[in-house]
């Protein structure tokens, strides 16, 4: 066997890894070798790392093999060389969790943990607390304790660190060293301190009270280490973010006083606590931005490389702070190090003012070849957010968008530029013309298929309606002559787009179409011949619907829609109204995630996706009769969070019905609920039909019940509020108890994006139309729409819902489908004088629901 | 090739087993240059290797843990055991029973049963008032039955080290005289 290895390493030459090809089995084999007397350290040596290589390559050991190797491994103990039992050591915390009975080799550990050479004291304490579990803690308890006051420092730090690992599944017994950690944490040593401070922390942390002392007590002195002093400063950080009135507080003080450190690492950690804390003050900031100005000229390219990236960071919030920089900054331009130059551009980008754009941009040109693609992408993104800050000097920044396009590049790095040209050309209506052509460019040599639908769906969208919307067409019809089926069928729908778009083109796209029809794949084919059909129909209202509006159904909801149809066939035909509608995802929430810290372990969980909850409903037997779900409410807290029984409600909207789905958690752990369910009371008359209670709800279970409404034929009357009572049998305690509480709400649309809303507006027609005015109370036209948006909860379309500096007038498009598959389009011109006034216009093919949303803005 | 390196002594592996709180640990401790020694004691976990000389062999010895959860851990090292040193506590009549299980489960493991290896007693814990007497240990071991292996009984305080060096230098001979 041994022969055959090594011909095969000549094979491969001198060079290549001694370890290549090992197998499991083999490896297994020579370690039976630790048996034999006496022991050869180097060549037991060798077999171990040989054992080492193979897991480390991914193989499963059983536990068999592993509990096998382990045993004959422990032999080895027999030998006093030091290379060899170091090496046992580290194969002991590899093997720890896949063999069996390895706290075999626990007496052994501690003899060399307490031993004399301190060449294997700390490595045994390692391996001693990696096989430990819970129930040996004990035996080792005493041990540790002298280990984490050894006055060896290496000793004690391996200690330390070990118990930061054992807090995970021992917190209570790791606890009851605290008195030996605190000595530690007066050590000289600077290792021992900073894990020794890292250790008391973690035992803390939940306690903040005593986090805040432990703090207290040690911002006022008595850390030697560098590193256990930036330790503090970001547990003060931390701290700080808690803190309501920081102005007054000791920490700030603190953070601010280690400006003047003597290490440069205590240093930069302070400037970047102060940086990183919310809403700092300019006056706050100065000094921290002074220092890192320093670090800015300093010989060390890692301090320079963490100060530009700092500030880099600051400009986005604060640029007027980082202005103070921009000569150093400027310096740093032509620094050997291509990272620290890329940083120092991007920063001075943020900060310019507008006249310094062309010569940074020519600058960053000259090395844009030398820096890796992750800094490129940094550069495109400084590049992007300066449009939207000077959007005069697209045409600049367009054509370097434009060159870097062509450069060589990997598939993310072109994707940021496509992202940002496509970011500019919503942004600026100027830009747009420019900017599509840029895209032609790119996507007659674009390697990357999902670029160039993506492009090519843009062009379909936005190229019609541009002045000479003929002159994007050749560059669409190249793709579909030239390249691959999924990118010549993206070329299709683009083309139709044209063609139901201007009037004039219509004659050659159906030209073009006809030649598609021949095609070799079946989507292209596909896709040419029902486009071309509909165009041959020349009826806007077709056009609208098939062409330049897309299908606005969720595509998983489709999928299920269509597998349902075809396991349970019926005379009808398949009706797209029943499937669940694709939702605007609200720009708006991501801002606002971080608000609460005391998040409950039951809101960690995604939100479900309403294909979850269709899924959940559609498995009640009670809800079989009442059609598909159309939609699906944010589920609302019904409760406040710190009482007994925790209450979600999710409101599923159907054709006729309403479902209530009530998610409820028990946090009392002494009780049982049994028999849980919702009594619902409505003022309005509206009629419960089914309840489903939750049998059975145990302690930190979530169980959930459904109550099913029938809602009235009149669609008019959709407002209405609920009183709803908890009711519930507690186990071996009282009876039924209640908890009222009252919601009122209404969400009966989906928000879907009409990209062409005129079309669609001429289609609906004049039939249902209605017409107020109103005035508004608020002071400006933005704040006017984000409550229109909001109230309404419609997608706007076209980029409405963005005014354009200095005008005093807008209209507003809103698109939404109602309750049973109704689309709604809501036009409101708004007109800004002391305040703004409001004409909203309503059209639906259904009047009651256009007379409706009227009535609700009113 | 014990020349050929400089030692001469003869080297031999030993397995040293027991019930729990028998004295073995402190008996190998006793047994160890005054400098390596241990100063105090405590209940041993899986295993230790210890080494120590007599006048012609170098002992290199598995010191067992006699704790009942870890005794089915002993047979591991059955293989390459050149002797065996069983630990009683002759002050532990009620347990002897339990010891005289555990030394007929040993001696019926293939491992061992093959091997004609010598088998060395300590009944330890002589000085206690109520011990038992070698003799009479024996007995209640039926030690007369092992007829296929060579073996020794004697009583020991492993405090004091009285019997140690007489139970050391039999299996000494033994090791030696059969090469």
């Amino acid at each position: 066997m041994n022969l055959r290895r090594d011909k095969k390493d000549e094979e491969d030459g001198g060079s290549s890894n001694p370890f290549q090809g090992l197998e499991k089995s083999m490896v297994i084999q020579e370690a039976r070798s630790f048996n034999d007397t006496p022991i050869v350290p180097r060549k037991c040596c060798h077999i171990l790392t040989k054992v080492m290589y193979v897991l480390n390559q991914g193989e499963q050991f059983g536990t068999l093999e592993a509990t096998e190797t382990f045993f004959a491994m422990t032999k080895l103990f027999q030998s006093n060389d030091s290379m060899l039992r170091r090496m046992v050591y580290l194969l002991i915390k590899e093997m720890a969790d896949i063999a069996d009975d390895v706290i075999i080799v626990t007496s052994s550990l501690t003899k060399d943990m307490t031993g004399k050479e301190d060449l294997y004291r700390a490595a045994a304490i390692r391996a001693l607390c990696k096989i430990t579990d819970s129930t040996m803690l004990q035996a080792i308890e005493r041990f540790m304790k002298q280990a984490i006051v050894d006055k060896v420092p290496s000793v004690s730090s391996a200690a330390l660190a070990s118990s930061l690992h054992l807090m995970k599944q021992n917190p209570d017994v790791v606890r009851r060293w605290v008195n030996e950690v605190q000595e530690a944490a007066s050590s000289d040593n600077i290792m021992v301190q900073y894990h020794a401070l890292g250790l008391l922390h973690h035992v803390r942390k939940n306690d903040s009270i005593a986090v805040s002392k432990m703090v207290s007590k040690y911002t006022k002195g008595g850390l030697k280490s560098p590193y256990a002093t930036c330790l503090l400063i970001r547990i003060s950080a931390k701290l700080l973010e808690k803190e309501e009135y920081r102005d007054s507080s000791p920490l700030i003080d603190f953070i601010e006083s280690c400006l003047r450190h003597k290490s440069e690492m205590v240093i930069y950690e302070a400037a970047h606590a102060i940086v990183n804390m919310k809403d700092t003050t300019a006056r706050e900031l100065a000094p921290a931005v002074s220092v890192l100005q320093l670090f800015l000229s300093s010989p060390k390219p890692t301090l320079r490389f963490a100060a530009t990236k700092t500030l880099n960071k600051v400009a986005m919030t604060h640029p007027a702070a980082v202005t103070a920089c921009n000569l150093d900054l400027e310096n740093l331009i032509t620094d050997v190090n291509r990272s620290i130059a890329t940083l120092a551009i991007t920063t001075l980008l943020k900060t310019g003012s507008e006249s310094s754009i062309d010569r940074l941009m020519k600058q960053i040109g000259t090395f844009m070849s030398d820096i890796s693609d992750e800094f490129k992408v940094v550069v495109v993104d400084a590049v992007s957010s300066l449009c939207s800050k000077f959007p005069r000097k697209y045409s600049v920044m367009m054509n370097f968008l434009a060159s870097m396009l062509r450069d060589d590049g990997g598939y993310e790095y072109k994707k940021a530029i496509v992202n940002s040209l496509v970011g500019i050309i919503e942004e600026n209506p100027e830009a747009k013309e420019a900017g599509l052509s840029h895209l032609c460019e790119f996507i007659e040599d674009c390697e990357h298929t999902s670029l160039a639908t993506r492009i090519l769906h843009l062009l379909g969208q936005e190229g019609p309606r541009t002045p000479k919307p003929a002159k994007y067409i050749r560059f669409i019809y190249n793709r579909v002559i030239l390249e691959n089926a999924a990118i010549r069928a993206a070329a299709v729908s683009s083309l139709a787009k044209f063609g139901a778009h201007c009037e004039p083109l219509l004659p050659s796209i159906m030209v073009l179409l006809e030649r598609s029809l021949l095609d070799s794949d079946d989507e292209v084919r596909d896709r040419a011949t029902f486009y071309l059909n509909i165009l041959k129909q020349n009826q806007k209202a077709l056009n609208s619907a098939y062409i330049l509006n897309g299908l606005a159904v969720s595509v998983v909801g489709l999928e299920r829609a269509l597998h349902h149809y075809t396991i349970e066939p019926s005379e009808q035909p398949f009706d797209i109204k029943t499937v669940p509608l694709d939702t605007q995802p609200f720009a708006e929430h991501k801002v606002t995630s971080d608000v609460s810290p005391a998040a409950r372990p039951a809101e960690k969980a995604a939100p479900p996706t309403q294909e979850i909850y269709a899924e959940q409903l559609a498995a009640v037997p009670e809800f079989a009769h009442i059609g598909p779900l159309f939609k699906s409410s944010k589920p609302v807290e019904l409760t406040e969070s710190e009482t007994e029984y925790i209450v979600r409600c999710i409101k599923h909207t159907f054709p006729k019905h309403v479902v209530f789905q009530f998610d409820c958690t028990n946090t009392l752990n002494d009780q049982q609920l049994e028999e849980v369910y919702v009594q619902m009371e409505s003022a309005e008359g509206l009629e419960v039909e089914t309840v489903v209670p939750a049998p059975i709800l145990k302690y930190n279970q979530p169980g959930t019940t459904y109550t099913l409404v029938q809602l009235p034929d009149d669609n008019t009357e959709v407002a209405s509020v609920f009183s709803n009572t908890l009711k519930y049998s507690v186990k071996d305690c009282d009876p039924n108890t209640g908890e009222p509480d009252e919601e009122g709400y209404e969400d009966e649309y989906v928000r879907v994006m009409k990209p062409n809303f005129m079309a669609s507006w001429e289609e609906i027609g004049e039939d249902n139309e209605l017409e107020e005015t109103f005035a508004l109370s608020t002071k400006t036209l933005e704040e006017a729409i984000q409550n229109i948006v909001n109230f309404l909860g419609m997608q706007p379309c076209e980029r409405s819902d963005k005014v354009p500096e200095g005008k005093s007038s807008h209209s507003l498009f809103l698109a939404g489908v109602f309750r049973g598959g109704v689309d709604v389009l809501v036009k409101a011109r708004l007109a800004l004088q002391d305040t703004v006034k409001m004409q909203i216009t309503v059209r639906s093919t259904d009047p009651e629901i256009s007379e409706l949303i009227t009535s609700a803005v009113g | 090739m014990g020349s050929i390196l400089g030692v001469n002594k003869k080297q031999a592996q030993i397995l040293c087993v027991g019930l729990d709180n028998s004295g073995k640990t402190t008996i190998i401790n006793k047994l160890k240059p005054k400098e390596t020694q241990a100063e105090d004691i405590v209940p041993t976990i899986g295993f230790t290797v210890e080494k120590f000389k007599s006048s012609a062999v170098n002992f290199t010895v598995f010191d067992m843990s006699g704790q009942g959860k870890y005794r089915n851990l002993w047979e591991h090292y059955y293989k390459d055991a050149e002797g065996i040193i069983f630990v009683l506590d002759s002050s532990d009549k009620l347990r002897m029973v339990v010891a005289k299980e555990e030394l007929d489960l040993l001696l019926q493991h293939a491992e061992i049963k093959a091997k004609k290896i010598p088998i060395l007693f300590f009944a330890n814990k002589m000085d206690l008032r109520d011990s038992l007497s070698s003799v009479k240990c024996s007995q209640m071991l039926e030690l007369e039955k092992v007829k296929d292996k060579p073996w020794h009984i004697c009583s020991s305080n492993a405090l004091t080290q009285e019997g140690l060096h007489e139970g050391v230098q039999w299996l000494t001979d033994q090791l030696t005289s059969h090469p």
